[in-house]
């Protein structure tokens, strides 16, 4: 008994010899949908794989940790924390803050190691990403325009704070188009515990035309209405696919000038090749059981488990050329308690302890796959927050409020220097001081990787040609290869 | 540009780097110089030579909100103040170096604009040697790129009378020698008519009918058949909801779904049905609770004010909460800009509009006109609805206080004579009171397999026993080396009712409070928390927390018990108490304390007495719950405390940076055409409202008569005469056929800015009745048709999709109005999540019109065909094609659903014969007939394959949602 997935595959067969015979090749039909057909090709064409110069970068992983992960808890060692803990912090004795008042200087509850040669000193509660540190390209100077999660999420992820925007792979999706015609050309892996504050937003279209949204998949959550309906035989599916293909045909041809029609055509095909390849790229269990154990998808946490389960999908979406993975590492804030996400407001010490577990060893072994299989060099890792945290404790509590003054994002991988940190906060972590650097400059910078002049990737929209960067930006050049 | 402020108005800047300090001057000579203009005639012109230059290549970078390098050249005091110039002497003014050319040929400025040519410096260096004159008055600022003159903002032209829309579109086809296709046939123009009004298809007996209808005037029955059909304010409604950018959720982090906006949708969808005046329906927008504010039908029209997103989760940062509010408003101004100006007026924001006459001044006085908006839901009914609720209101809430006021002095009694034999208690009290960090009983040894936790009173509020927080409970062995028996890790299991996240089971369950760890806790939902254990065992201790190694465990989040009792069973059915609370001291002095002499002092009658007077009032309670509260419609609070001025232009963009001082008016660019309107700093907020909507809906006022005229030549044709419907300006398009759009502007003033109308005359032109068949020679000389050389075919929007399925299946619910239905199951934590439903049931058989469209969320069908998120306003639809578009269609259970519908019709209506059923499937879907060899492949395939599959493959068919 064929599977369905077999039939599909005999039509998809068929439409390819047929476009043999009419010069369009599978990429043809992409093109087609990107529905940029006959310009000159000396110019710039959006969604052809084509850039501005020379990129250093094909894909991009973005990985987030929503809820501001604390930068001199995890990557910004601030040595006058320890030094001057309890007491106020100066200039800002009274300081309010997003929840409110602020307590003294509080030190990290954890102390911090020299990491790789380069000597990085990265917080003991993240011992596989120190093993990193000598590939990293630390930011430590980034500042938000705002203090509230949601339209920092959505400013981290689409240069502006209030949503409808397009997110950065939106943008690359836009730019570059699909390099891989059975799969997405961009995918949200959301975590276990939840979509990350303002939800969709963050991996939205926006007002680029829908084929830019980010799939929604995970280890967890197949690709919604992949699956042939319950009680359609693979022989019934397969006619009637035939049948479908052969009215719209006859439709198309009957109104040649109307290009949709053929786009319509070519994807209901890319729909049934991506019914064959997005259940196998989530299988996992054609890793090695080493590779399982690496990323630690059988830890009793199963937070963690299905973390690393995600992170082992990102490697395989990223090997077969998907040009965008955001992947999420906690979710949204839950009440009070920081139980969801890296809001630590309450109980800094016992919520880390529960997060950087989850995201350390997965997230490393990730890391380490990509290096060694040779996709780092090809691929640009992103690890970014929304901000940062203050130093005080928060007034009454063993947490740290909002900051959005100062916090930590870093790079890795295609033309990015190794074991550098570039920028700095304060001596107490309050604000970005050297090298202040915008969530602008980080996409000009990624682009820049990509091939792109962060100036010139626009699109009109209500009233003015817009911007990952909106009107700012500038490539952080110093920590460029 | 050249703005004149009166100089007591400008602002003075005080920072001044270090490094600039080093060049500067003498400060005091050059401030008596600067006051003075020389009123000797100086070779050059600051107002037509320097002036200029500045704007061109300077301003940009270096006025006030932009200030890079500490230097504004909008005025002349930064340049003196800083040492940039020394008047009398260009060689020794800085500003000279930094413009001029070095050696090497690179001056150092301007960075982002050309250089400055060599007569541009000469001129420079002139002005400076003669002494650098700037009138005082003289505000240098970036000239935008379209000015008073731009062509949407001036007088409509009137046509000659007897014109018509065909004549124009002739001539300029004739220009390209293009011509007009010939009349589309009466199929396919019943099906584009119907489509276009009501956004249905026609129903095969509409079809035939029309086809053979030998009436000459057929066509215009049709048209007004449509115009008369309530389905027309559904489909126009919907068009005007992306417009003003209805959304049912508020966006940001929190996303809280809004349950009572539904009012407003509905108030558009009836308000176009009956063709109401727009003038009259723009005002209603803006100020309809002034217009009629006992009027709940004309109030509701200003919930446009607040149906967008806002942000509102509480921000103690008293900077970033005026960001946020700035934000909220600024929302509202590009709003009202947009959907009724086609102006981008947000982008005056910052800083002067870069490409449109529409200064900060003009931005900021529209901030004063709305800021005594506030987004939320009020009461909203006539004043007889509000006396009659009032009427039956009035004794109950009589009889309530009585009630209140006898249970308070009984209690008080009772509370009194306990304090007074307080000594007596307080010596039973002998163990401390309960602590959030670690609390412990110790008890006889006792045998036990279940233990339990029951809270009578939580420590944050003795008022209730739910809600409490347990990190751990630990269950100590009497063994010789004492065992935590609770331990999971030695087989115990915790049970009790806890706070449930939907989409993440446990979060605060039970087992938390037995894991060994401290970090995470269980939140109770009940008043217990049981442990099994793993064998029966002999205890004799427990000790529990909420905040074990917590240095602040007074915080709110480590909520926990205060009166409590433990007991023991050794079958979970029988249960014995070992401990309790009763000798410990009470948590604290006041509410704590009261409760505990309650306990111990009300004698039995006092306790059926107060039992009796609460029995009483929760069945007052409930009976004035029954009354039906007045209805309650998002249309925004009105607040006279954040109308209050003065306000001020926010130097680029900040709160935190104030300029000069703004009042409500109008926009300055139109003061030509349209009376313009300035308000004093104390006029009522209201009025600002109300002048601003006067003025936008002005009869001269030709930017909102053309921008309406131009929407609707949009929705008829796909395109605008001007393709950016919501943007006039410089960088929007330009008009295709200006002449047109007057005319129609014109048009629509004289029927009385009525719609209906404007329908019939376009929809009744050759133009519009053409058909869409191609040519490729037009199509080399006109490739988008702008020209209108045919028709241009759509595909169907995302509602029509849906629409048009459960029309044909049979299963549309044409109800109107109401609250919507949801295609996806609402979830909230803290923040709201919407998960998109796998099944959808009956009750979403509605037109999608009705659909709650929150935003942030992705409902299959509905976001794969463009259906826009309404975080903005949205002129114009994306008309995308996608893999997930056809995953969707072919594999959700909607089509399933309704494949399954159409077949049972089809063989309802057509009987068992499979080319009879085909007829009917393909009249239903496409309104025509079936050619002889697709009802033969169609026929073939129902034979094999059933009837339920070939209208899934249909429902799946380009043709289904093309119209021509």
């Amino acid at each position: 008994m064929p599977q369905p997935a077999q039939t599909l595959r005999e039509l998809t067969r068929r439409r390819f010899l047929g476009d043999m015979t009419t010069g369009l090749t599978g990429v043809g039909l992409l093109q087609l949908l990107a529905g940029s057909a006959g310009a000159s090709p000396e110019e710039w064409q959006p969604g052809r794989g084509q850039t501005h110069f020379a990129p250093r970068a094909k894909r991009v992983l973005q990985i987030m940790c929503p809820g501001a992960a604390s930068h001199m808890d995890l990557w910004e060692h601030k040595p006058s924390l320890e030094k001057y803990h309890g007491q106020p912090l100066p200039g800002e004795e009274n300081l309010v803050s997003f929840q409110g008042k602020n307590g003294n200087l509080m030190r990290s509850p954890w102390d911090f190691k020299p990491a790789g040669e380069c000597g990085k000193m990265i917080s003991s509660m993240l011992p596989y990403m120190a093993e990193h540190a000598d590939d990293i390209a630390f930011i430590h100077s980034l500042h938000s325009k705002t203090n509230t999660h949601g339209p920092g999420c959505v400013f981290m992820n689409t240069g502006h704070e209030t949503e409808g925007f397009p997110s950065a792979g939106a943008w690359i999706s836009y730019a570059l188009g699909s390099d891989n015609e059975n799969l997405p050309t961009y995918v949200a892996i959301q975590d276990l515990r939840g979509e990350p504050p303002n939800g969709k937003a963050n991996w939205t279209n926006g007002f680029l035309p829908a084929r830019h949204q980010a799939i929604m998949m995970s280890d967890q959550q197949p690709i919604r209405n992949l699956k042939t309906p319950e009680g359609i035989a693979p022989k019934n599916e397969a006619a009637s696919l035939r049948l479908l293909d052969q009215l719209n045909e006859q439709y198309a041809s009957a109104h040649p000038a109307e290009s949709d029609l053929q786009a319509r055509i070519a994807a209901y095909e890319l729909a049934a090749r991506m019914q064959l390849s997005a259940p196998e790229v989530s299988d996992l269990s054609r890793e090695s059981v080493e590779v399982h154990r690496t990323y630690g998808t059988d830890d009793p946490n199963k937070l963690k488990a299905a973390y690393a389960r995600n992170c082992l999908l990102a490697r395989r979406l990223l090997e077969r050329n998907v040009r965008h993975v955001s992947l999420y590492c906690a979710s949204r804030a839950s009440g009070v308690d920081g139980l969801l996400n890296w809001d630590a407001h309450k109980t800094l010490k016992s919520d880390y302890e529960r997060h950087c577990p989850i995201f350390d060893q997965p997230t490393a072994a990730l890391l380490t796959d990509l290096k060694r299989s040779g996709l780092l060099d090809e691929t640009l890792v992103l690890w970014t927050t929304e901000f940062g945290r203050m130093p005080t404790h928060q007034a009454g509590t063993s947490g740290r409020d909002h900051n959005p003054n100062g916090f930590t994002a870093w790079m890795m991988g295609a033309g990015v220097q190794g074991g550098i940190s570039y920028g700095a906060t304060d001596e107490f972590g309050r604000r970005a001081e050297v090298n202040p650097t915008t969530v602008w400059d980080f996409y000009a910078t990624v682009l820049h990787l990509l091939g792109f002049d962060h100036e010139r990737l626009t699109w009109y929209h209500n009233g003015l040609d817009r911007r990952l960067t909106d009107v700012h930006g500038h490539v952080i050049r110093d920590i460029l290869v | 540009m050249l703005t004149k402020f009166p100089t007591g108005l400008r602002g003075v800047r005080s920072v001044v780097p270090a490094r600039y300090l080093l060049l500067a001057v003498s400060v005091v000579a050059i401030m008596s110089w600067a006051s003075t203009v020389s009123a000797a005639d100086p070779a050059v012109s600051f107002e037509n030579d320097i002036s200029p230059l500045l704007e061109q290549h300077c301003i940009r970078c270096h006025t006030p909100g932009n200030e890079k390098g500490e230097i504004s050249l909008a005025t002349i005091s930064d340049l003196t103040e800083n040492g940039y110039i020394d008047p009398g002497n260009a060689d020794g003014s800085y500003l000279i170096e930094l413009v001029e050319a070095d050696q090497d040929g690179e001056a150092q400025m301007p960075q982002e604009s050309p250089p400055l040519s060599e007569a541009e410096v000469a001129l420079l260096r002139e002005w400076i040697d003669s002494g650098a004159g700037w009138p005082a008055e003289i505000v240098v600022e970036e000239r935008s790129k379209a000015d008073s003159s731009w062509w949407s903002l001036q007088p409509l032209k009137e046509a000659q009378s007897d014109v018509s829309i065909d004549d124009f579109i002739r001539r300029k086809l004739h220009e390209k020698q293009l011509t007009l296709n010939d009349a589309a046939d009466r199929r396919t123009l019943i099906r584009r008519a119907t489509y276009d009004l009501i956004g249905l298809p026609p129903t095969p007996e509409e079809v035939e009918q029309f086809v053979h209808d030998t009436d000459p005037q057929a066509y215009e029955k049709l048209i007004d058949r449509l115009l008369a059909s309530p389905h027309y304010g559904e489909r126009w409604g919907r068009h005007w909801l992306d417009v003003v950018r209805f959304g049912e959720s508020n966006g940001f982090e929190r996303n809280v779904i809004i349950n009572t906006l539904w009012p407003f949708r509905d108030y558009v969808i009836e308000s176009i049905n009956s063709d109401k005046p727009f003038d009259q329906f723009i005002q209603e927008h803006l100020a309809g609770d002034v217009l009629a504010p006992h009027d709940p039908e004309v109030a509701v029209g200003s919930a446009f004010l607040v149906a967008g997103p806002y942000d509102d989760v509480g921000n103690q940062d008293a900077a970033q909460a005026a960001q946020i509010r700035a934000n909220t408003l600024d929302e509202m101004i590009r709003a009202t800009g947009e959907a009724f100006l086609g102006l981008t007026i947000g982008c005056a924001r910052c800083h002067n509009h870069k490409f449109d006459p529409i200064t900060q001044r003009d931005y900021y006085g529209f901030y004063a006109t709305f800021s005594g908006v506030r987004h939320g839901a009020v009461e909203l009914a006539t004043p007889e609805a509000k006396a009659e609720r009032q009427r039956r209101l009035q004794p109950l809430t009589k009889k309530r206080q009585e009630l209140e006021q006898q249970s308070r002095e009984l209690r008080a009694t009772v509370l009194a004579r306990g304090r007074s034999r307080l000594a007596a208690h307080e010596a039973n009290w002998t163990r401390p009171p309960v602590d959030r960090t670690g609390t412990e009983d110790r008890f006889e040894p006792v045998r036990a397999k279940f233990v339990r936790l029951i809270c009578e009173a939580r420590d944050g509020n003795p008022g209730t026993a739910v809600g409490f927080r347990i990190d751990e409970f630990e269950v100590w062995s009497t063994e010789e080396e004492p065992r935590n028996v609770a331990l999971a890790a030695n087989g115990g299991k915790a049970s009790g009712a806890s706070r449930q996240i939907e989409d993440f089971p446990n979060a605060y369950g039970p087992q938390l409070a037995i894991d060994g760890k401290t970090g995470a806790r269980f939140i109770s939902a009940g008043d217990r928390l049981t442990i099994e254990l793993g064998d029966a065992a002999e205890i004799d201790r427990v000790i529990f927390s909420s905040a074990k190694g917590e240095s602040n465990p007074e915080h709110r989040k480590f909520e926990f018990v205060a009166d409590y009792y433990i007991e023991v069973s050794s079958d979970g059915k029988e249960w014995q108490n070992v401990a309790s609370s009763r000798d410990r001291q009470p948590v604290n002095r006041e509410g704590h304390l009261d409760v505990r002499l309650w306990r111990l002092e009300a004698s039995e009658q006092e306790q059926k007495e107060f039992a009796e007077l609460s029995r009483e009032l929760n069945q007052i309670n409930r009976e004035i719950a029954a009354i039906p509260p007045l209805p309650s419609v998002w249309i925004g609070r009105r607040s006279a405390g954040d109308a209050k001025g003065p306000f001020h232009i926010f130097l680029g963009g900040s709160p935190q940076k104030k300029g000069n001082e703004v009042v409500p008016a109008s926009l300055a660019s139109l003061d030509e055409t349209v009376s313009p309107f300035e308000l004093s700093a104390g006029t009522d907020e209201a009025k600002r409202r109300l002048e601003l909507a006067r003025w936008i809906t002005d009869s001269r006022n030709a930017l909102t008569l053309r921008v309406l005229a131009n929407r609707i030549w949009h929705y008829h044709f796909g395109t605008g005469i001007v393709d950016t419907p919501s943007d006039f300006g410089y960088m929007g398009g330009r008009p295709s056929h200006p002449e047109l759009l007057d005319f129609l502007a014109v048009k629509l003033r004289e029927n009385g800015w009525r719609l209906k109308p404007m329908h019939r005359m376009i929809m009744l032109s050759d133009t519009y009745r053409q058909s869409s068949e191609f040519d490729a020679g037009a199509a080399r000389v006109d490739g988008d048709a702008r020209l209108l050389w045919r028709f241009p075919p759509r595909r169907l929007s995302a509602e029509e999709i849906r629409d048009s399925i459960l029309q044909i299946a049979g299963k549309l619910d044409d109800r109107m109005g109401g609250p919507g239905f949801r295609l996806y199951h609402f979830m909230q934590d803290n923040v709201c999540t919407y998960v998109p439903l796998d099944q959808h049931g009956p009750e979403t058989y509605r037109r999608a019109v009705y659909h709650q469209n929150a935003r942030a969320s992705v409902v299959d069908l509905m976001t794969d065909f463009d259906q826009p998120d309404c975080a903005f306003s949205t002129p114009n639809r994306a008309e995308t094609t996608t893999p997930l578009q056809a995953l969707t269609m072919l594999n959700h259970s909607f089509t399933m659903d309704m494949a399954t519908a159409l077949a049972e019709r089809l063989r309802g209506e057509a009987g068992d014969e499979s080319a009879a059923q085909v007829m009917r499937a393909y009249q239903l879907c496409y309104g025509r007939p079936p050619s002889g060899s697709q009802s033969a492949a169609c026929c073939e395939f129902v034979e094999e394959h059933g009837l339920t599959a070939l209208c899934r493959v249909l429902l799946n068919t380009s043709e289904m949602i093309y119209v021509e």
